[in-house]
Parts: C-alpha cells; structure tokens; sequence
C-alpha cells in the first residue's frame, strides 16, 4: 500500500497535542502546588515550602493508614476479581447452550455498566442493618440487625464485594470470549488422552491465555485505583478510617476537613509517581 | 453428550446464581423505586404492594435533577464528541501507517490511565479557579476530554487494525485519495466496532464522579453528583425516592448494553 507522508502528522499531532497538554500542565502545576502551602478560601498569594508537606506526610499515622488500606484493596479487588472471572468464564464456557451463553454475557456485563455512584447505593441500601434485602436472612434467622458498613473488620470487604460484583462478573465475560479463540485441536487431543475435565482447563486452557489474564490484571490494577466513588457513597472512608484510601484522604484532607490543598496534593503526587513508575514497570514486563 | 454429574450439577447451580446476582440488585432497586416509603422501609422485603409514580414524578419536577441531567447530557455529549473528532483520525493513523515513535505513542496514550484522578482534579481545581471557569460547563468538559480522547485512540486503534488492507488498497486503485479512504472506506467499514469506542468513553464520562465532584459545586453539578448528595441525606431518608434516581442515572449506560455487547464480540474473533 501506498502511505500518504503528511496524513500520520495531520491525523495525529492535533489529538496528541490536546492529550499532551491537558496531561501534562495538570501534572506538573500538581507538583508545584504540593510544594507550596496552598489552602481552600486563602487570602495571601502562596508560598513555597518545598518537601515540607512530604516530609509531614511520612509522621501522618492516617497517611500510613490511608496507603494500608489502598494495598489491602488493591489486593483484595484484583485477587477476587480475577478468581471469579477465571471460575466462572472457564464454568460458562464448559457448561452452557450458545444460547444461554448470550443471555448470561449481557446479564453479566449489566453491573459493569453502572455508574459506580448507582452500584454503590445499590448495595449500600441491599446492606442496611434493618430494611436491606442483603441482611434479611441474617435478620430472619437471628432475630437481630447486622451492620456490614459499620463494622470496622467487614466495611473494607463488603465495599470490594461491590467492585468484584462489577468487574468480576464483566471479567468472566472476557475470559470466557478470550476461551472461545482458542483452536479446539489442543482440547481434543487432551481429552483423547483420557484428561479430565479439571485438567484439560487448569493444564491447558489457562496457561495458552497467559498473557491475556496478565493484561487483564493490569487493566482491573489500573481500575481498582478509582474506586473513590463506591467508598465516597457506601462509608465516606469510615468507620472510623477502616476504609480511608489514599484518594478518600486526600479529598478529605483538601476539601471537607480542613481545606489544605497543598498538603492533599503532595498526597496525590506520591501515589501518582508511584503508580507511574509501577505501571509502566508491569506494563514493559508484560509486552516482554 | 453432557453427563450429569455432582459436578456439573454445582457448576449449574453456579452459573444460575451468578446470573441471578448480576441482575437481582439491580431488578429489587427498580422494583424499590415504585415503591412508598411505607413499603420501602419493611424488615421483610416486600414483593406485594400496588405500585407509584410519585418518586419519579418527584425526582423530576426537582430543579437540581433536571440541571444536573442537562448537564450530564451537554457535558457527556461534548466531551465525547470531541473525543472521537480527534481520536478517531489518530487512531487510524496509528493502526494504518508507519510512524516513528509509534509505541512511545500508545504508551502515552495508555498511560493518561495511570493518573490517579485526584491528582488531576486538584490542580485544575486551582487552575479553573483562576481562570474564573470553575464549576462550568466548559471547563468539565475540557477535563474529560482527557478521558475520551485516551479511551477512544485505545480503543479504535484496533478496530481499524482489524479493516482489511486488501479494501483500502482496492479503493486507492480506484483513485481515491489517502483522505478520502479514511473517510469513505475504513471509517464506514470499521463503524460498528467504532460506535462500540465511542459509546465506551460515553459510559466512562458519564459515570465519572470524582473529578466533577471537585470541580463542580452548584452551577455545573452532573447527574451522579446530584444522586449522591441524595444519598447523603439525614435521617428521614427518602428511599423511594433514592432508588427512583440511581435508576434515572443509571439509564443511559444501561441502554447502551446491546452496542457495547456487540462491540466485546466484535472485538474477540475466534482464531481457527
């Protein structure tokens, strides 16, 4: 095929400069500000403090929290995400009519879909310790109420239940299309070899989807790192600070407690260098 | 042949609850939403009652749902817009023809992912502020082009990679310029799989929360910043009310379950 010279230019320098801009002078002025002691309603122009707000940071006993509790989610979201999706794509592709397989992929994409503000309250109200649908057999059995969202051993997990409802079931969606490319002849042959089912997926199956599990983990890491809008609505980062993130303190350090911006913004920087650095760490390793 | 066993009987069970649970949450929060208070606020879920509109009809008569929907809609609308304006041309170039630098590209372009939203709505706050555009239309929009324009090149990159050369090369013996076969051939050809991107990064700004949630505060509030102040209400909550609008909010990305369907299928071809 004959390529034009201009048109890679024409087509793709506008959007990259858009992207480079809007990209890059939030990133840097967020820099900036996390060096100066910037506050919300504040009169006298700012001053530089440079790495005073970091250095505060590391002797702020919720910012350690704060970054606990990121860990703990991370883990937990992209763990159950990627074991229900593997489970229950492997389950649909092994058991269902290509009927029934439709209905079930448009069903299983629905919780995805939903703005995270919509999944919250739905499952925030399913939980109420006395009206909610969730916690009626618990009423039911024990005669008492069980409040999951205030508990301060339960809160963490049941908002994750709410993330896994989302992308867990939306990832077995994937997994099972990823098991549909597949060439049959690998499955045949190991079933003529006597393989029982168990082993035809966990020995062969999933290892030929190697890289497509590992790009789906990194896309759920990237992705469990929003999750600001399930804890905003279900626990406001509470009880107590069980569930505050990294981004759920930074927005209340910069604007419900106290309105220091700058402060909140070193927050943010932090965890934007360190998700950079391991991100584009994974994502080389997986390109390899 | 299928053999029943005890096995295959719990792989059933499992895919039949599965289904159930994806969908059950959200069917008991619609059928919540025709509900009144009184039967909302039952300690044994109630499945009888005789249905109302008044949430609804509340929801909506309620200033502060109706801006927020325009909003919504004029922000959603644009910044999609724009997304696909300057992403859609970049994306075929980037499928279609050599380029230095072409991988450090699509790692930028991946990598606008990474930020974490806070520390993108922190200093555009400040920046909005000072340019006397905070809590507007305008300035939200600008934001989250970011966010379409990264959401769709990522995602139609692939679907132009998947147009056959054989047609474009057909078209240029024809005579068409290298404009006009982006135009008249790869774009109509990879349409579907197009409008699957573009309605993908309409669903992701839709949703968004966190960065209108700190660059809004009255005039330029949307949908799910008005949802979850409903949420936030003191003691006398209004259920019906609340599950008459999550469903209102969640309408829109609902509706576009069969394109974004499609689009998944579109996307995995089996290899044989």
């Amino acid at each position: 095929m004959r390529f034009d010279k201009r048109l890679p230019a024409v087509f793709v320098l506008p959007s990259m400069t858009v992207l480079g801009v809007l990209a890059l002078v939030p990133t840097l002025f967020a820099i900036t500000i996390a060096m100066q002691d910037r506050e919300l309603g504040q009169l006298m122009p700012p001053s530089f403090v440079w790495f005073d707000n970091f250095i505060q940071l590391f002797s702020d006993r919720r910012f350690l929290n704060s970054i606990k509790v990121s860990l703990m989610w991370e883990v937990v979201t992209v763990g159950a995400t990627m074991a229900v999706a593997v489970v229950l794509g492997t389950l649909m592709f092994e058991r269902t009519s290509p009927r029934w397989r439709a209905v079930l992929c448009l069903l299983c994409i629905l919780p995805v879909l939903l703005p995270r503000v919509s999944a919250a309250f739905v499952w925030k109200f399913a939980f109420h310790p006395l009206f909610g649908a969730a916690t009626y057999p618990h009423r039911a059995l024990t005669g008492e109420s069980i409040d999951l969202l205030a508990d301060p051993a339960m809160a963490l997990i049941t908002v994750a239940l709410v993330d896994v409802w989302q992308w867990g079931l939306f990832f077995a969606v994937i997994v099972l299309k990823l098991l549909e490319t597949l060439p049959k002849q690998p499955f045949e042959a190991a079933r003529l070899d006597h393989a029982s089912t168990w082993e035809v997926y966990a020995l062969i199956a999933l290892p030929m989807l190697r890289g497509p599990l590992i790009s789906l983990t990194f896309v759920k890491m990237i992705e469990s790192l929003r999750a600001f809008d399930l804890i905003y609505v279900m626990t406001r980062g509470g009880p107590g600070i069980a569930t505050e993130t990294l981004d759920m303190y930074a927005f209340s350090q910069g604007f419900i407690e106290s309105g220091r911006i700058s402060y909140a913004s070193s927050m943010a920087v932090l965890m934007m260098i360190a998700t950079t650095i391991a991100f584009t760490y994974l994502w080389k390793w997986t390109r390899r | 042949m299928k053999r029943r066993t005890l096995g295959s009987w719990f792989a059933d069970l499992a895919l039949v609850a599965a289904g159930f649970a994806a969908v059950a949450p959200v069917l008991w929060t619609l059928i919540n939403s025709f509900k009144t208070r009184i039967d909302i606020a039952t300690s044994v879920p109630r499945f009888f009652f005789s249905p109302t509109l008044e949430n609804y009809a509340y929801v909506l008569s309620r200033e502060s749902t109706f801006s927020g929907l325009t909003n919504s809609l004029a922000v959603a609308g644009s910044a999609v817009a724009l997304g696909a304006l300057l992403g859609l041309p970049a994306a075929y170039a980037l499928a279609r023809y050599p380029m230095r630098w072409k991988n450090d590209i699509q790692f930028f372009v991946l990598s606008i992912r990474f930020l974490p939203p806070v520390a993108v709505a922190i200093p555009l706050m400040v920046i909005w502020l000072g340019m006397d555009m905070y809590d507007s239309k305008t300035s939200l929009i600008v934001t989250y082009t970011l966010l379409t324009l990264s959401s769709t090149i990522w995602l139609a990159v692939p679907a132009f990679k998947r147009v056959q050369v054989e047609i474009e090369e057909a078209a240029v013996v024809d005579g068409y310029g290298p404009y006009a076969v982006f135009w008249k051939v790869a774009l109509p050809v990879a349409g579907r799989s197009l409008i699957g991107a573009i309605a993908f990064s309409f669903v992701l700004v839709w949703n968004e929360f966190l960065i209108a949630l700190m660059l809004t505060t009255s005039d330029a509030k949307t949908l799910p910043i008005v949802a979850s102040e409903l949420t936030q209400l003191g003691r006398d909550v209004p259920w019906g009310i609340l599950n008459a609008s999550v469903i209102l909010l969640s309408l829109p990305p609902i509706l576009l379950i069969g394109v974004l369907n499609g689009f998944l299928n579109s996307s995995f071809k089996r290899k044989s």
